[in-house]
């Protein structure tokens, strides 16, 4: 058919149909939104994660007054370790230093604590940063050694949030995907109602399968389309007023940048047209006779 | 341009067929009226030819085609060399007349200038000049079904199907559409038209298809609506009580210049006592004639070409 053709009929439907094509743009909407949460919480973590694999792994705290030459004895065992790739010290200054740079946001917390506070350390860098246990088994104890911390481990409940909350902003989105089916299904069968004088007569006059499909797919799809721009507006909504606006200030870790964003809306929009246009070819099936 | 052979269509399982074992063959160019009682088949017959239906047995080919055998997708190829025209117009009611007309080319993909230059033209042939921007609901029962006509034949189909295209309409309209069908016959389009309309049928003298319980019991050329009482039953009825159930029913011989058909005297399963309840027909010890075979042409009531097969 000719796109003239196709679009008044696309209109015509509209029309017809607007109140339930709302209902399906706004569940489609927060459909998509949930999906993209769960894509910007993804990027996230991966933010995170690449940020502490920059970062050393493990931190051996130094008891205070250590002499010199029990602190390099340590240090030559540490480098020796097999696990170990990369040993560096830090002095009480260079921790105070990292501590204010990482607690930039909360003036509060540096306020309460001086260099002399901080514990001096090494910091290692593991081959593989799942050996952290065995290396904060193997030195916690030792002489000299105030206490040995797996940084990624001090994470844990932050990858637990994130994760848990990418998890249901998922299991949320897939909950929305079978209402927007359910809602897609019952806008094609009251939209073939409506057309099917239309429809008898395309058969009739001997137009094709895709033809007489074209606008009803195409009605989903603007709808899947419409839905995702709405969608990608809350994404970018909450990344200039929640994750710039807010959280930027809150926390010591790096925040997904706009690539994350762009990325998450293409990827919104791309799954709301197709899975609209396919949920609605799969309704076609059943409410359209050709 | 249109060929059944032993075709029987049943719907559904069990009961009575829809049409048992039609054979019949329509030339190009034929004006052929399609007629019989309430239930008969008629439009049975006409829907197997879009393959609206499928033929539970038989062949049924159109424009040399056997429709059975189209691909689905080829489907819409097959309707668009075949115009439909019902007893309720079946018009978009928010289109204009143009509108509905161009539908049918829009719909198929047809190109805008096409459209716009073939449209005036075919509305003009129905003769609703002057009336193309009128809505349905503005137009008389006549005119609709003229515009309904446009539309199905816009397309120039090879063949036009008309289901009781009067049925709706007063006589003296009834006529007038009556004419404008010939008038598309003249031009070359092969026409099959059901109706209940007497008056026409015997007016147009044309070939005329009768079937009864889904069974085919007459094709007379130049035939009225009623099975002529005298003429010589043998040459148009081949289905009678007489007639053993393994012989063939109603049979058609086919026309000239094109081959027979083949197979017909085979079909099984005839009920032997079906014999057509037409005035004139029972107890009639009628004989099949026109089987495919070495049958010799005897009923000269107008059937072209018995011997061609
Ligand atoms: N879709 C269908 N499903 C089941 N049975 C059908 C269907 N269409 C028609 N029939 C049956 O097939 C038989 C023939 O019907 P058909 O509509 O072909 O008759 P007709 O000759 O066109 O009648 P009329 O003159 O009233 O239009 C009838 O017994 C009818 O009940
Ligand atoms: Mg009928």
């Amino acid at each position: 058919m000719r796109a003239g053709p196709l679009f008044g009929a696309l209109a015509t439907s509209l029309r017809r149909n607007l109140g339930m094509t709302c209902a399906v743009v706004v569940t489609v909407a927060i459909c998509l939104a949930l999906l993209g949460a769960g894509l910007l919480l993804r990027a996230q973590a991966r933010t995170v994660d690449r940020f502490l694999l920059d970062q050393i792994e493990v931190v051996v705290d130094l008891q205070d007054g250590l002499p010199e030459a029990d602190r390099e004895a340590l240090r030559d065992e540490l480098a020796a370790d097999p696990l170990v790739t990369k040993v560096s010290y830090e002095s009480k200054q260079q921790v105070y230093e990292r501590f204010r740079r990482d607690f930039r946001g909360s003036p509060d917390v540096v306020a309460g604590v001086s260099a002399d506070d901080l514990p001096a350390s090494f910091r290692l860098a593991l081959a593989d940063p799942r050996d952290a246990e065995e290396i904060v088994y193997t030195y916690t104890g030792r002489d000299g050694v105030e206490a040995v911390r797996d940084q990624r481990a001090l994470l844990g409940p932050l990858y637990r949030f994130l994760d848990g909350f990418t998890l249901g902003a998922f299991a949320l989105a897939a909950i929305q995907a079978v209402a927007s089916f359910v809602l897609i299904y019952t806008m094609i069968r009251i939209s073939a109602h409506a057309r099917r004088r239309e429809t008898a007569i395309m058969r009739l006059v001997g137009a094709t399968n895709a033809a007489i499909r074209a606008p009803f797919v195409l009605e989903s799809a603007l709808a899947g389309l419409v839905g995702g721009l709405l969608a990608v507006g809350t994404l970018v909504l909450a990344k200039v007023y929640l994750v710039d606006g807010r959280f930027a200030h809150q926390t010591m870790f790096p925040l997904f940048g706009w690539g994350a964003v762009w990325a998450a809306a293409v990827a919104v929009l791309a799954v709301g047209v197709t899975a609209a246009a396919g949920m609605a070819s799969v309704a076609l099936r059943r409410h359209l006779r050709v | 341009m249109i060929r059944l052979a032993s075709v029987t269509k049943r719907y559904g399982v069990g009961g009575r067929p829809a049409l048992h074992g039609v054979t019949a063959q329509i030339d190009a160019g034929e004006f052929v009226f399609l007629v019989g009682p309430s239930g008969s088949g008629k439009s049975t017959l006409l829907r197997l030819l879009i393959r609206e239906e499928r033929a539970s047995e038989g062949l049924v080919e159109v424009a040399g085609r056997d429709v059975a055998r189209i691909a689905d997708r080829r489907v819409p190829l097959l309707r668009r060399t075949v115009g439909c025209v019902f007893q309720d117009f079946r018009l978009l009611p928010d289109r204009t007349v143009a509108g509905n007309v161009a539908f049918a080319l829009d719909v198929v993909g047809r190109p805008r200038h096409v459209v716009r230059s073939v449209v005036p033209e075919v509305l003009e042939l129905v003769g609703l000049t002057g009336k193309e921007k009128r809505f349905p609901d503005e137009l008389s029962g006549g005119e609709q079904q003229r515009v309904a006509i446009a539309r199905a034949f816009v397309g120039r189909p090879l063949i036009l199907l008309a289901d009781e295209p009067t049925g709706n309409l007063d006589p003296a309209t009834s006529a007038e559409i009556m004419d404008l069908l010939d008038d598309i016959n003249q031009a070359g389009t092969t026409v099959l038209m059901a109706t209940h309309n007497a008056g026409l049928v015997d007016a147009m003298r044309r070939r005329v298809l009768e079937l009864d319980a889904g069974i085919l019991v007459r094709d007379e050329h130049r035939g009225g609506y009623d099975a002529p009482a005298t003429v010589a039953v043998s040459a148009t009825v081949a289905v009678s009580a007489t007639v053993p159930a393994s012989a063939a029913p109603a049979t058609v011989a086919a026309a000239p210049g094109l081959p027979g058909v083949p197979g017909v005297s085979g079909i099984s399963g005839v009920p032997a006592q079906r014999a057509p309840s037409a005035g004139g027909f029972v107890g009639r010890p009628a004989e099949p004639v026109g089987l495919v075979g070495p049958a010799e042409p005897e009923g000269p009531v107008g059937l072209p070409g018995e011997g061609a097969a």
